[in-house]
Parts: structure tokens; C-alpha cells; sequence
């Protein structure tokens, strides 16, 4: 079934998209809507010991105000994915008390944006300040403020998971390397903010919403549960999504929407502004890695220790995500036999933690390459030779490993090998040489990664101890419809990567089409399109189970257009064949019927369907990768399924005078196993690569000891602009996947995963005559210039 | 983000304008700097006063006496190709190349950055260097400031709240040498630091020189004791360097997110050295 | 006052409002005239997003006041478009697949075709140093540079 997957197609998606006829969020206008501004706490700690918004209504042109103890009133508190301890009540707005500053404490809707925040003004908050903790090691201290007493602590999760014989390695060990590594906090920030639009039915006792969140499933179980309203009553709706990396969803906002479109009695819609988005939607975790490496002295790698502090912000909703991911990627692409990971999941008062690109992994792939990177210093062995000694060989692939991953596929050793080949390792090496002589600073530096995709829900039991949700899956729907012509849906709402072209691709090959013929819907109506509580742009997981799904339902719609055909044909099944629109008998050109005649067969002259064949041509399906599996008894899980891997080469320059950090060449080397479509595989590594680049010289959300926010605006919280980067080089290995129907890996994460080490790595080798070590991010010209100047 | 509520005037003469400023009101020109401020709520003016419809206040002219008269309404964009700009006051084109991007230039003005001050801003400390006046529009008559005195500290000059600034004026500077250095994080960011320079001498001395360093102080600040090692010196490959070790004094840079006081300080101090340096070798000998 | 008519021309279409005085360019674009192409993304123009063409030249609309636009001619990503399929600059972007969510293309239209007007063979460091006014979360940039490039070469012919 070959044709149009793998085929670098452009996009069909574009074409709307270049000429502004895009539909995102805020394009979208529902009659009569109204828009809502929400007040937020200036403290980052506080007791609200009265809120007055009774001048509120008295501003023309609002139409409804919302208060915390509105919200705790007439909505249930949001269900928390890991249950604390204590039960705590966490509302869509803060009720007696504020934990970061920029916290919702109010709503307002109005005419307008501009009107609604006028509005805000004239609400009257009571603030008892309390102390803020922003430092995730002071707030383990059992002498830290609390953000929530009744718990009796600021540690969500904590716990230690032991696979392997560790004290044993550790004994065997020739050496260990010990190192603390630090990561600041970030975020992906896509260009659109996120909103969305609420518009409630009376008559109906039911909601709709518009919205650019990427985990409907997720978002459609917490509005069920906090409105008290059965999912058959809600609607959601994604239109086109200005991207998303993990960073679009916020189920508190959506709520709030409800209660203002219910109490207005007219929709309302609310858009994050840029200052809202950076300062409260979500922060991937800042944290602290602690690492051991236990080796021998030829470098092999036997154990592993890690003590793992994650900084959650306010987030008593989505915690520990980012350890989850760390474990069950810890040791890289490396045969470590032994691991030890201590997790703290920890709470200060700051901004929620949530997803981002990579999730926690660019930490982890930060801490491992640089621990192996000054394990190679330490042996006076070259970096890439160390690591190849370590590396899970292709002939041990499926490997798993101590935590319970299983790298399906791949060749870590030719992927470093075709990087530095790429590269030219030897040749810079040598020019680096001659620089040096000259007394410029030229780094080299490599990292190498495993990229998972697909997040199997039961290894949430590690942290809760039962099984609420598992494996990993997602639905989608092929349809024929009535004039013969194709229509697909998935549960999984794009964020700019394509699907309505990669779907396309899937259908038509199936169907013996052309993708202009399959019609794909853009996003995701849950009235229409199938969905499961799964179901969500998330993990990477687009390649791990939307494929399976998409694939199950054309085979299915196949199949059946085989049936319709052999009975109206009188030939046999297995020697018909579908393709440029027809079912045709093998190689007897003049026998086939066009899917359109199928098509009215099935839907208008019923009485042509074979004995027993219902009538339509739809089919739904969902696909569940059977990778995951529930959790082991030694608390072993495949908590992510299957795994591409790249390396990195980035080859940096660094001012002497100045500490200006300048990208010379940044090499790519990965592989995803089956390019679905490689245009779009390879613009996901650039894009995923630069957000690494990013967050390895610019980005950082800095607060000071009060708590307060100082990049604030996208004037000091910097992101990467076509300036900062060089052109990304990208090669590609491919090795399938055995355990996806198309051979597909994850991509989408990729880059972003390895690039942070690889810059830290080429900084430090550009330093190698000051003996610096690089053990924290971002790495700023200010920083450099200490390392310098010998302090 | 939206602006709270304001009157909106736009003025077509300058009397008009004049008429409308009060304590309460903000000008609006290129807007670049201020619309930022409004939409985030950081200023409240009661009326805004849009001034780009005042006749005559854009333009790059050649004075008599070999300098330059630039209207405030200037764009960036066009201050940066003028020819005019390029022939007698090289170290302005210099400067403006760094003020943000391409959109940005196009509506920001040279007098809208000069008034509104930012200490790390390039055009105040490169008119700074240049030795520029200010003129400026109010209902009693038009005075002329020296920049040395217009510009007074953070965000802050010597423009009333009834007054316009209306045109800048530069001196001859043909024929002096100039150079410019900054260091910003990304191309077109605020200056973290940097130096405006201009070097008057021959091919074997120094005559006098005007450094000026910008995010180094409240304001765009003269290193004096750096000038007066350059200034009747022999031109020498030293010469930048030992005026660079002369600077620390002049500076009381600030401390913020993006850097130290002390790195600040170094940066212009190496700034500083490469300015002087290309001044120098640009002086026509 | 706090409102003001302003009238202008948008895509070739005079226009006339009556709006408030704090209303954005971008807001009128957007809400009063149903151009939607031109996205918002900061407010505080950084990211580049909400960028269009005034009187020819790019310009953020999320710092320009409606009423200040009296008597100009504003160009959109809609303008930018032909009545059929795409110019020879969409038609690159498309190509050269310069585009993934597509929320900062309509601005990056807008720079490009500014910096294609005034420079008809662009080096690879020009076109960077032109589009480091528009931020893109998703592309990289690598692949909108060859687009531009290509387009340079195209629109030479």
C-alpha cells in the first residue's frame, strides 16, 4: 500500500492558511458575544480577605461578573489528575486565597475586551499577603510557608524508584561522577494565545465551546465534572490552532466562560493577552537534577542515580508529569543496567507547570549528556566514543530498559556516526585547532537522545496507586460519503503539523485515491468527530495511535467498498483492488465500478447491498497501541511506546570580549522510522530544534524573591528569531518502528529534546583551556564572560 | 491588553497641538514606545495628542554651517537612508540601524525616541555624541537645549508637559571620525550597553573626542575621562585602550534581568575600545 | 472625544468608521471589518504577528490607533492575495512548506514582500535579518528563508 505516505507533499492546509483565511480562536464569533477579562492577583501569596464587585455592574455595557465564591457556588472543584492526600478544592477562580500572582480571582464579561478590563478596575480586593516561596529546595524545608496547610506540605509527589541492582553497580564501580544540574523555567509560548468561547443553552441545559485546547478528551471529563453536566450536553469544538506544544489547555478558563455565558445568558468568549499567557497559563518545570554515574574506567556506564526536584508552580491540577517523563527516559539511548530515581514533585507560588515541548525531557537529555559528556572529560576520551561504547546496539533492539521502556527500533551508533559525518567532526576539529591558535573561541558539541511518542496513562499509577486511565489510544472516522467523495475526522486537533495533508496521505493510499480527494475536517467537534477520553495532541503520539486509528477506519471503509464491489461485480473479493477512485478486478482494466456508484449502492439503492451489509460507507475507529501495557509488578511500566532517536552536532563561537554566544552550525541527524511525509518531518525538526536553541541561550522566566514575575513581556522573556539561529542541517537514518501500523515514530518533539545539551556542550569545549563546567541554563553572555574572566 | 479610556486630538498645526497639552496627555508620534505603555495600562493619559499630521515636522535638511536639521517627525527608517544622513552624520545611520526591526523604524521617529529617553535607546546617545540640540515648540516661543542638558535622567527630559520637541539640530561633523559599538541579546533589542563615539583629529593626532555610553547610566552618559586621554593625544593603537581603562568612573550602570552593573561596566569599557578605535580610523587624515 | 471617524482605504476598499480612540488598528481590522488574516500575538509589538502594509510600508497594527490611519492605505495579508490561488510569494511558502500553524505567515508576508520590493536578490543573512522582527514558534525560519529566496528568484524572471 504504497503511494502517498512518504511522499514530501505540500500541504493542503496551506493554502487557507497563506491567504489569512485561517479560522483560529479569536476569529471566530458567535452572535451576540460578549468578552470577558479576567482580574488577577498582583501577590504571589495572599489571603483574599474580601472581594467587592458590586460597582461592576453599575459600568455600561457589562453583563455579568464573576466572583471565587461565584465559581465555588455554581461549579464543582476542577479533579485533580493525581489525588492529594487531603482533599483540596481547587476552583476555575481563586476562592480564599492566591498562590502566584497572576491568579484569576474574577471575570468579567463585557462588550468588549476594552470595556471588561475597565471594568476589572473597579473591583475591590482585600489582599492579606503571605510569604512566597519561589525556590523548589526551600519549599521541601519543613519550615517553608505553605501553599496549602492543610496538606501539610509543598511535595505533591515524592518517591524513590529503584530498578537494577544499584548498590551493586555502584560498588563495582571504578568511579562516580556527581554532578547538580539546574534548568530554568520556559515554555514553548505558540504565536496564539489560548482562548475560548462559551455559549450555554438554556432550553437545553447545554454548553458548546470553541476553543484552541489540545486535549479535548482531558477537557471534556473536568467540564463534565465542575459543570455537574453529563458530556452529551457538551460540545467542544477546535477550529484551526495557532499552535500548541503542550501549552494549550487550561480548563479553568473554559469554565469560567460557562458561568459568564450562563449567567449573561449570551456566549462569551475570552483570549488570553501576551502578558497573561507568559506570567499565568504554564511553565515547563524549572528543577534540580542531582546525578550520579557509576562507571569503569574504559567508560562503561553502570548506574545511575537521580535526585529529581520539579518545580510545579501552583499546580495542584496536572502535577508530576515532568519526573514521569524523566524516568521513564533516564537513561537515554545508553545500556545503564542500574537506576535509582528519587522524584520530588514540589508546589511554590508561581505560575502553574504544564506541558511543553519535550516535557521534561530537555532536562533530562540536558542532565544525562552533560553528566556523560564530563564522564568522557574526566577518561580523557572522546565524547562520541564514549558514548558509542554505551549505546543499546541495534542488533538489542526491542532493548528494555531498568524503568521498563522498550526501544522498538534504531541504530543510536550510526545516527552519532552519520552526525559527525554530517558535520565533518574531524575537519572542525582541526579548525577549531588552528582558531584556537588565532585565539578565537570555536566549541563543538554533541548530544544524542531518544525521542519517545505515546504516553501510556497507567504509569500514573507509580504516583496514585490505582488505575484510573491507561494505554494509549485514539479514534478517527473515515467516511464515504453520499456522492462518493471521502471525509476523515480525528480525535487529535492539529496544531500546525499537517494532519489534514498526513491523513489525507493514509486515506488515499487505502482507498486508491489522491489526497485532494479526502477531505479532512480541520480539528476536532466532539458532536462528530470520535473521540475518548485519550484523545488529545499530546506525548507525540500522532505516529503511536492517530495513525492505527486512521488506518483502522479506511481499512474498514475499504473493505467494505471491496464487499459492494465483488457482489455488484459477481468477482471475488481478493481479486479486486481499489484504486484511482474505482473498485476494479485485478488487472482487467474494463471491470470496476467508481466509489461513487459504490457509493449510491450503499446509501440511496440500498436493495444492491449484498445479503446481510448494512447501508453507509463510514467507519469509526480507534486504535489502541498495544505497546502499553498496565504497570508491572516491580513497578516497571512502558510509560512512553515507541522511540526515535538523533544526535545533535552544534559547532558555536563565543566572543572573547563580550561573551556573545553565536550558533555557527547546528546539525541534525535523527530518525523517526517511516517519514509519513518527510516536508513535514523535517520542518518539525527546525522548529523543534530551535525552541531548544531557545531555551539554551535566551529563554527564562525569572522571578524574584517575592514572586513576582520580572519577563514579563516578550521584551525580556526572549525567544529565538531568524537572526539567532543558523540554517538547521538535517540527515535522516530510518528504522520502522515494528509496533506502528505504518512504521511511524514521533517527531514532533524531537529537536528540542537534545539541542539544549548540545549547545551547553559546545560552550564549555569553546572554554575547554578555562576547565568550565556547564551545569545550568540558559547559558547568557553574561555568564560566559564570568567563566572568562575565572569566576 | 487595552488601553484605558482617552480623548483623542488630532492636531493640524502646531499651535493646535500646543493647545492641547496638558499635564494629563501624552503625544503621540511614532507611537512605537508609547502604544506598548497604553495597551498594558503602564500610562493613563487623559488625551492623546496625535501629532504625525503637523506639517513640515519630518525631513532631513543641510544646514549652512555644514551640520543637519532633523524634523522630530523623521522616521527611523528614513533617517537611515537619507543620503544627507550617511554624508555628515554617519554615526546616526550607524545607530538607527540597531532600533528594533524593519515595522518598528518605519513609524518610530527620531524625535519620539529622543523624548521619551530610554537609557539604553542608540539615537539619544548618538545625538548625544554628536553634540545635537534639541528644538523644541511651546506656547511662549521655541527654545534650543543642548542634549547635555535635554536629557535629564530615566525616561525623563527637559521637555515640559506643554511643550513639543519639533526638530533636532547637528553640528558639522564632517570630518570627525565616528564609531558605534553595542551588545543586545538578539539583533534589535534594547542595547544591554554600548558606546557612541566621535573623534575629532587628523591622521596623527586627536583632537577632542565625545564618547558616549548608553545602558550604562540613567541616561546616555559623556565618559569624560576617557575623552581626556584621547583628547590632544597622539593617534596611537593604544590609544583606544587606554581611554577604554578610563571609563568605570563615568558609569553607574544599572543592575536588571538581563545583566549585572559589573558585566554592564565591562561592556563598555570594550565597547568603548572598539568604538574609539574605528573613530580614529575613520578621521580624515 | 473618545471616539473618532476615521476613513481610509483598506485592500483597495475605502472605508469609513466611526470608532473609539483607544481601538487598534488591528482590532478595527479584525472585529469592524472582518479581516481576520491579520493575527494578534503580543500587543506590545514584538512577535510581529499583527504586522501589515501602511501606505506601502510594514507597520504593527496592534501600535497604530484606528483613528490614526486617516487618509492611508492599508494593505492586509487579504490584499496580498490574489482573487485566485495564491501569489508568487504564497505560492513559495507553500512550496517550500514555509508555514505549520500559519498564525505569523499573514506577517511574514507582509516583511517579505517589503523586503522583496526594496531588494529583488536578498542573501540569506538580508532575509534573516529582515523577518528578526517576526517571531515564528513553529518553522524554525528555515524553510520561510528558502521560501523568500525562491520567491527573489521567481519574481526576477
Amino acid at each position: 500500500m504504497t503511494g502517498w505516505v512518504g511522499r514530501p507533499l505540500a500541504r493542503k492546509e496551506d493554502a487557507r492558511l497563506l491567504a489569512g483565511r485561517g479560522r483560529y480562536l479569536d476569529d471566530v464569533c458567535r452572535p451576540g458575544q460578549l468578552h470577558a477579562a479576567m482580574l488577577r492577583s498582583p501577590h504571589a501569596h495572599a489571603r483574599i480577605a474580601g472581594l467587592d464587585a458590586r460597582e461592576v455592574a453599575a459600568i455600561p455595557g457589562v453583563h455579568a461578573v464573576l466572583t471565587g465564591a461565584d465559581a465555588a457556588a455554581l461549579s464543582h472543584p476542577i479533579r485533580p489528575l493525581i489525588p492529594t492526600a487531603v482533599p483540596l478544592d481547587d476552583w476555575c477562580l481563586a476562592v480564599d486565597r492566591v498562590r502566584y500572582a497572576g491568579e484569576p480571582v474574577a471575570a468579567v464579561a463585557a462588550v468588549d475586551r476594552a470595556t471588561a478590563e475597565d471594568a476589572l478596575e473597579t473591583i475591590r480586593v482585600e489582599y492579606e499577603p503571605l510569604p512566597a516561596v519561589v525556590d523548589p529546595e526551600a519549599a521541601l524545608r519543613p519550615d517553608s510557608p505553605l501553599l496549602y496547610p492543610a496538606l501539610g506540605t509543598n511535595v505533591l509527589w515524592h518517591d524513590v524508584l529503584a530498578y537494577g541492582d544499584v548498590a551493586g553497580a555502584f560498588a563495582r564501580a571504578d568511579g562516580v561522577l556527581r554532578e547538580r544540574f539546574e534548568i530554568q523555567r520556559y515554555a514553548s509560548t505558540p504565536l496564539e494565545t489560548f482562548g475560548a468561547i462559551a455559549e450555554y443553552d438554556a432550553g437545553l441545559d447545554a454548553y458548546t465551546f470553541w476553543t484552541n485546547d489540545q486535549r479535548p478528551g482531558l477537557t471534556l471529563a473536568i467540564l463534565a465534572d465542575s459543570l455537574g453536566v453529563p458530556q452529551s450536553r457538551l460540545r467542544l469544538i477546535t477550529p484551526d490552532i495557532g499552535g500548541a506544544f503542550g501549552n494549550k489547555r487550561r480548563p479553568a478558563y473554559l469554565l469560567v466562560c460557562a458561568l459568564l455565558a450562563r449567567q449573561a445568558g449570551r456566549p462569551v468568549k475570552y483570549v488570553e493577552d501576551r502578558l497573561e499567557n507568559l506570567g499565568a497559563l504554564m511553565h515547563a518545570c524549572n528543577g534540580v537534577m542531582d546525578v550520579e554515574l557509576a562507571y569503569r574506567s574504559d567508560g562503561t556506564m553502570l548506574g545511575l542515580r537521580v535526585r529529581d526536584v520539579a518545580d510545579e508552580g501552583k499546580n495542584l491540577i496536572s502535577p508530576t508529569q515532568h519526573n514521569l517523563i524523566k524516568l521513564g527516559n533516564i537513561v537515554n539511548g545508553y545500556r545503564i543496567g542500574a537506576v535509582s530515581y528519587e522524584a520530588y514533585s514540589v508546589l511554590t507560588t508561581k505560575c502553574p507547570s504544564g506541558a511543553n515541548r519535550g516535557i521534561g525531557k530537555p532536562f533530562m537529555c540536558f542532565a544525562v549528556e552533560r553528566a556523560v559528556a564530563l564522564l568522557a572529560r574526566r577518561l580523557r576520551l572522546d565524547p562520541a566514543e564514549l558514548r558509542l561504547r554505551n549505546y543499546v546496539a541495534r542488533e538489542e533492539m526491542p532493548y528494555t530498559t531498568p524503568p521498563g521502556a522498550q526501544y522498538d527500533s534504531g541504530d543510536y551508533a550510526a545516527t552519532l556516526r552519520r552526525a559527525l559525518e554530517r558535520f565533518d567532526y574531524r575537519g572542525w576539529r582541526e579548525r577549531q585547532a588552528h582558531a584556537r591558535a588565532e585565539g578565537r573561541l570555536l566549541g563543538i558539541g554533541i548530544a544524542t537522545s531518544v525521542e519517545p511518542a505515546g504516553t501510556n496513562l497507567a504509569s500514573y499509577e507509580l504516583i496514585t496507586g490505582r488505575r484510573a486511565a491507561s494505554g494509549s489510544a485514539e479514534a478517527a472516522m473515515v467516511r464515504l460519503e453520499p456522492d462518493g467523495r471521502v471525509r476523515a475526522a480525528l480525535g487529535d486537533p492539529a496544531c500546525g503539523q499537517g494532519y489534514e495533508t498526513v491523513v489525507a496521505q493514509i486515506v488515499a493510499d487505502e482507498l486508491g485515491l489522491t489526497p485532494a480527494d479526502v477531505h479532512v475536517e480541520r480539528g476536532f467537534d466532539s458532536a462528530t468527530t470520535p473521540w475518548l477520553y485519550l484523545s488529545g495532541n499530546y506525548s507525540n503520539k500522532f505516529s503511536v495511535t492517530d495513525v492505527g486509528a486512521v488506518v483502522g477506519a479506511a481499512r474498514a471503509v475499504r473493505d467494505k467498498l471491496l464487499r459492494i464491489a465483488a457482489h455488484r461485480l459477481e468477482a471475488a473479493v481478493d481479486d479486486l483492488e481499489l484504486a484511482e477512485g474505482q473498485a476494479r478486478v485485478r488487472g482487467v482494466p474494463g471491470r470496476g465500478l467508481p466509489l461513487r456508484e459504490l457509493a449510491r449502492t450503499a446509501y440511496a439503492d440500498v436493495l444492491g447491498l449484498p445479503p446481510g451489509e448494512p447501508p453507509g460507507l463510514e467507519a469509526r475507529h480507534a486504535h489502541q497501541n498495544p505497546l502499553a501495557q498496565p504497570l508491572g509488578a516491580d513497578r516497571t511500566v512502558r510509560s512512553q511506546l515507541v522511540f526515535s532517536n538523533a544526535a545533535h552536532c552544534c559547532l558555536v563561537e563565543i566572543d572573547r570580549l563580550t561573551g556573545m554566544v553565536r550558533i555557527l552550525r547546528h546539525v541534525v541527524v535523527h530518525d523517526c522510522g517511516r517519514e509519513l511525509n518527510p516536508l513535514i518531518v523535517e520542518g518539525m525538526v527546525h522548529g523543534s530544534t530551535v525552541h531548544g536553541l531557545g531555551a539554551a541561550l535566551l529563554e527564562e522566566f525569572r522571578y524574584d524573591a517575592n514572586g513576582q514575575l520580572l519577563t514579563s513581556t516578550f521584551m525580556d522573556y526572549l525567544k529565538p528569531t531568524a537572526a539567532d539561529v543558523p540554517d538547521i542541517e538535517v540527515d535522516r537514518l530510518e528504522h520502522p518502528s515494528p509496533f506502528t501500523p505504518l512504521g511511524a515514530k514521533g517527531v514532533g518533539e524531537g529537536g528540542s529534546i537534545p539541542a539544549p545539551a548540545a549547545v551547553a556542550s559546545a560552550v564549555e569545549d569553546a572554554l575547554a583551556e578555562l576547565d568550565v563546567t556547564v551545569r545550568s541554563l540558559p547559558i547568557t553572555p553574561e555568564r560566559v564572560w564570568r567563566w572568562l574572566r575565572g569566576r | 491588553m487595552k488601553p484605558a479610556p482617552f480623548d483623542y486630538v488630532r492636531a493640524r498645526t502646531l499651535d493646535e497641538a500646543l493647545a492641547a497639552l496638558d499635564a494629563d496627555s501624552k503625544i503621540l508620534a511614532g507611537g512605537q514606545s508609547l502604544v506598548p505603555m497604553l495597551n498594558m495600562r503602564l500610562v493613563r493619559p487623559t488625551r492623546v495628542v496625535d501629532i504625525n499630521a503637523l506639517p513640515g515636522l519630518d525631513g532631513v535638511r543641510a544646514r549652512a554651517d555644514g551640520g543637519l536639521d532633523i524634523g522630530a517627525l523623521t522616521r527611523h527608517s528614513d533617517v537611515l537612508t537619507a543620503p544627507l544622513v550617511k554624508e555628515r552624520a554617519p554615526l546616526l545611520a550607524a545607530a538607527v540601524a540597531h532600533v528594533g526591526h524593519r515595522a518598528i523604524r518605519n513609524r518610530g521617529t527620531i524625535g519620539g525616541s529622543l523624548a521619551h529617553a530610554d537609557p539604553a535607546a542608540e539615537l539619544p546617545a548618538a545625538l548625544l555624541a554628536l553634540d545635537a540640540s534639541a528644538l523644541i515648540a511651546g506656547r511662549g516661543g521655541r527654545r534650543r537645549v543642548r542634549l547635555d542638558e535635554f536629557l535629564v535622567g530615566a525616561l525623563t527630559t527637559a521637555l515640559r508637559a506643554d511643550e513639543i520637541l519639533i526638530g533636532i539640530e547637528i553640528p558639522d561633523a564632517r570630518g570627525a571620525g565616528w564609531g558605534f559599538a553595542e551588545v543586545a541579546r538578539r539583533p534589535g533589542d534594547f542595547a544591554i550597553a554600548g558606546v557612541a563615539a566621535l573623534v575629532q583629529g587628523g591622521r596623527d593626532r586627536c583632537d577632542s573626542a565625545r564618547l558616549v555610553a548608553f545602558g550604562a547610566h540613567e541616561r546616555p552618559v559623556r565618559l569624560r575621562g576617557a575623552e581626556s586621554v584621547i583628547a590632544g593625544a597622539s593617534a596611537s593603537a593604544a590609544l583606544g585602550e587606554q581611554a577604554a581603562a578610563r571609563t568605570a568612573a563615568d558609569c553607574r550602570p544599572p543592575d536588571d534581568v538581563h545583566a549585572t552593573a559589573e558585566y554592564r561596566a565591562h561592556l563598555v569599557r570594550v565597547l568603548s575600545e572598539q568604538a574609539v578605535r574605528d573613530a580614529m580610523s575613520r578621521t580624515a587624515g | 472625544m473618545t471616539v473618532a471617524r476615521v476613513r481610509l482605504r483598506v485592500n483597495g476598499h475605502a472605508v469609513e468608521r466611526t470608532v473609539a480612540a483607544r481601538r487598534s488598528l488591528a482590532d478595527l481590522l479584525r472585529e469592524d471589518l472582518g479581516l481576520t488574516g491579520t493575527h494578534v500575538g503580543c500587543e506590545h509589538g514584538v512577535c510581529g504577528a499583527c504586522t501589515v502594509l501602511v501606505d506601502g510600508r510594514t507597520a504593527r497594527a496592534c501600535l497604530l490607533l484606528a483613528v490614526q490611519l486617516e487618509g492611508t492605505e492599508v494593505t492586509t495579508v487579504e490584499g496580498l492575495t490574489p482573487p485566485e490561488g495564491l501569489s508568487v510569494l504564497q505560492e513559495s511558502f507553500r512550496e517550500c512548506h514555509a508555514l505549520q500553524c500559519g498564525f505569523c505567515t499573514p506577517g511574514m508576508l507582509a516583511t517579505a514582500h517589503e523586503l522583496l520590493a526594496e531588494n529583488a536578490a536578498p542573501t540569506r543573512d538580508e532575509i534573516r535579518a529582515a523577518i528578526a522582527g517576526n517571531l515564528c514558534m513553529c518553522t524554525g525560519y528555515v524553510n520561510i528563508v528558502r521560501a523568500i529566496e525562491l520567491a527573489a528568484r521567481r519574481l526576477a524572471r
